[in-house]
């Protein structure tokens, strides 16, 4: 499955990138909201999105508001580095949010089968 | 499964090397952006907003990051950091608080102090990125990064140097750090495949293991390490197994003997991939399978037409083949059958994936050959357990027919088959090959003089320079006795002979021990080449009329075959 990563932090970004090739995805990989919707509208066979949320001029929630409001069914998966409890609670919509921490590793594969699991 | 989540390990703990190296930059940025906000030019008007808003984005990637890559503490203090900001982009007043400038520098200190205690000067970075190398240099540097990488850190150079040389001559690549700080810097810019540590140092008892067990929590992620110490104290002992060393010698210790602990830690990195051959029609299904077992770290490569099974099997040299049951061209019970043909392919083992139930049908695909049978739909771990279990089992089997018991190299048949199916794939693809015949010089003198133990100390240390010199592609045999063979893919004569003379060189300064004596020992080395000679057993007779003509010009020398000087 070909999976789209939003996060302006570049190592971050690898290493969910090193993430998901593990569990056999390809992974287009970008640095801001902007970057994200241009591969967007370029490429129709991103499954999934997983989105940093606190990045420069537009954040992960905005770039969700945005893509919802062009009408994308795209499932979207935000990642950030507080307690994701408040966030999910704010934005029912969003397929899942999780804490980017260091067991990532383990919990992300099983987090994308649930969500694309429930999508379909 | 274990070498698949080994290399993902790896890869996170490069990118948090990466991270931590990137540190100083990161928080140079911060103190220029905090003392533009502290120019501001009345303590009481409103800081910049836009400014602010950097700083605590800069804060908050700092502590997302960090806890990505496990830095807890880091982590911890930046999100201090990042409250501080938010604290003031939301107050209402919009004025800065008393502390709040101490307090912020203060935690910017905190930071600092912790980038400084892992990371290294950010100074030869990109070194290795030079675009245009020579193809000879590139030769070189392919056969040097092929040679394991070992840290040693020690404070007594005298002894180390001696060692070091020594561990350089059977074939390592080794670096010497007298301070755990220089040593530390060097493991940031390139991990090193084995790590030689002594434990005391002036700054403190276990001041050397303390420094292991840092870099651990730093990267997540242990170095393959062994003690090398003068302590026999427990406390030592115990330092050493807490920063999970998996060998302790004590000083003075020879080479040889720390050679043998080096192979043995890094032997298993070497343990190649599985390499499985998939031949199905539908080629989903083939995809499907072949995810499966690439998740559990094997090299996998599909056909879906079984009539390209022999390019398949030459170019992947499988280690076990899977074979849906049922297909177009040809079944898999008479794929099977035609691949036994193949004297190379007789004991491949062969694994059928079908919706066949029936016991009677399986039976005879028995007959033919076959090792077992997997029913679809496949459960993923069945599959991965069935497969790995078999190619396990080759390999093992493989390695006790085709190894040499002392030295773990080729043994004669096997090289012999090595050459043969190299020649083949060069005269395929039109490259150069070489073969060389080795030889130890007056061996018989050493056995006589010295005992057979130390005879056998000899070959297992040309053994050991041979594999660690060359690259993974080329074979290495014992042919006998005292002869080993080279085999050596797509280089040229005059890079062959470069090589050999350095191995040869490396080789004569190894000192071995034999009670009280110390004696060295020497090798002769003939070369013959394709294009030039066109078939093994012509290879095999022009370099060992090479090696005769080497020992009879003084020995210690490397002699190329005369038709290859036309």
């Amino acid at each position: 499955m070909k999976i789209l990563v939003v996060d302006d932090d570049q190592l971050a970004g690898e290493m969910i990138t090193a993430i998901l090739h593990e569990s056999g995805h390809q992974v287009v990989q970008t640095e801001d909201a902007m970057q994200a919707l241009e591969v967007l509208s370029q490429q129709a066979d991103i499954e999934l999105i997983l989105s940093d949320l606190n990045m420069p001029f537009i954040s992960g929630l905005e770039l969700y508001h945005e893509l919802k409001e062009q009408g994308s069914t795209l499932p979207f998966i935000l990642l950030t580095g507080d307690n994701p409890e408040p966030i999910l609670a704010a934005e029912p919509g969003l397929n899942a949010c999780l804490m980017k921490d260091f067991s990532m590793s383990d919990t992300l594969p099983g987090v994308i089968a649930v969500v694309m699991a429930a999508h379909r | 499964m274990n070498s698949n989540k080994q290399s993902l390990q790896e890869k996170i703990a490069q990118l948090s090397a990466r991270f931590m190296s990137q540190l100083p930059a990161r928080l140079e940025t911060i103190q220029d952006q905090l003392q533009l906000l502290e120019l501001e030019p009345d303590h009481r008007s409103e800081p910049n907003q836009l400014l602010l808003a950097d700083v605590y984005r800069a804060f908050h990637g700092l502590s997302g990051t960090g806890r990505s890559f496990g830095l807890t503490d880091l982590a911890a203090i930046a999100m201090r950091a990042e409250a501080l900001i938010r604290q003031l982009i939301e107050s209402t007043d919009k004025i800065k608080p008393a502390h709040w400038s101490a307090e912020i520098s203060g935690l910017l200190q905190q930071l600092e102090q912790y980038a400084s205690c892992y990371t290294a000067p950010a100074s030869n970075d990109n070194r290795a990125d030079h675009d245009s190398i020579s193809s000879a240099e590139a030769l070189a540097s392919d056969f040097k990064s092929a040679a394991p990488l070992v840290y040693i850190c020690d404070d007594e150079p005298e002894q180390i140097d001696y060692l070091a040389h020594q561990l350089r001559c059977l074939g390592y690549q080794v670096e010497h750090f007298s301070q755990t700080s220089s040593f530390r810097e060097a493991v940031m810019q390139q991990r090193p495949d084995a790590v030689i540590m002594d434990v005391l140092f002036p700054q403190g008892r276990t001041a050397g293991t303390d420094e292991l067990a840092r870099i651990k929590e730093a990267t997540g992620q242990q170095l393959p390490a062994i003690v090398l110490s003068g302590s026999h104290s427990f406390e030592s002992r115990l330092s050493a197994v807490r920063a999970g060393c998996s060998a302790y010698l004590t000083k003075p210790a020879s080479a040889m003997e720390l050679a043998a602990a080096l192979d043995e830690l890094i032997k298993d990195k070497q343990e190649e991939p599985y390499r499985i051959l998939i031949v199905d029609d539908e080629p989903e299904v083939a995809e499907y399978h072949s995810l499966i077992l690439e998740n559990a770290g094997m090299v996998v490569h599909q056909i879906h037409n079984p009539t390209l099974i022999f390019e398949a099997l030459d170019h992947l040299n499988p280690d076990l083949m899977l074979v849906d049951m049922y297909m177009p061209v040809c079944n898999g019970d008479e794929l099977a059958a035609l691949v036994r043909h193949i004297p190379e392919y007789v004991g491949l083992p062969i694994v059928f994936l079908s919706t066949e139930t029936d016991v009677q049908k399986q039976f005879s695909a028995m007959q033919a050959g076959v090792e077992g049978f997997i029913t679809k739909p496949v459960v993923p771990s069945e599959l991965v357990a069935t497969v790995m279990l078999r190619a396990e089992r080759m390999r093992t089997l493989r390695g006790l027919i085709a190894k040499d018991s002392l030295t773990g190299l080729y043994n004669h048949s096997t090289t012999t088959e090595m050459l043969v199916s190299a020649l083949a794939y060069a005269q395929r693809q039109k490259e150069p090959l070489v073969m060389v015949m080795i030889d130890l010089d007056k061996f018989k003198r050493v056995n006589d003089t010295y005992g057979h133990m130390a005879g056998d100390q000899v070959i297992v240390a040309l053994a050991r320079l041979l594999k660690h010199g060359l690259r993974s592609t080329d074979v290495v045999g014992r042919y006998g006795g005292e002869e080993f063979a080279l085999v050596l893919k797509n280089i040229s004569v005059e890079a062959a002979v470069c090589l050999l003379n350095s191995l040869r060189e490396a080789f004569a300064n190894v000192v071995f021990n034999a009670g009280q004596q110390q004696f060295t020992c020497t090798f002769s080395a003939g070369i013959s080449a394709y294009p030039g000679y066109e078939t093994a057993e012509a290879l095999r007779l022009a370099a060992d009329a090479a090696l005769y003509r080497a020992k009879g010009q003084g020995r210690n020398q490397v002699i190329v075959s005369e038709n290859e000087d036309a």
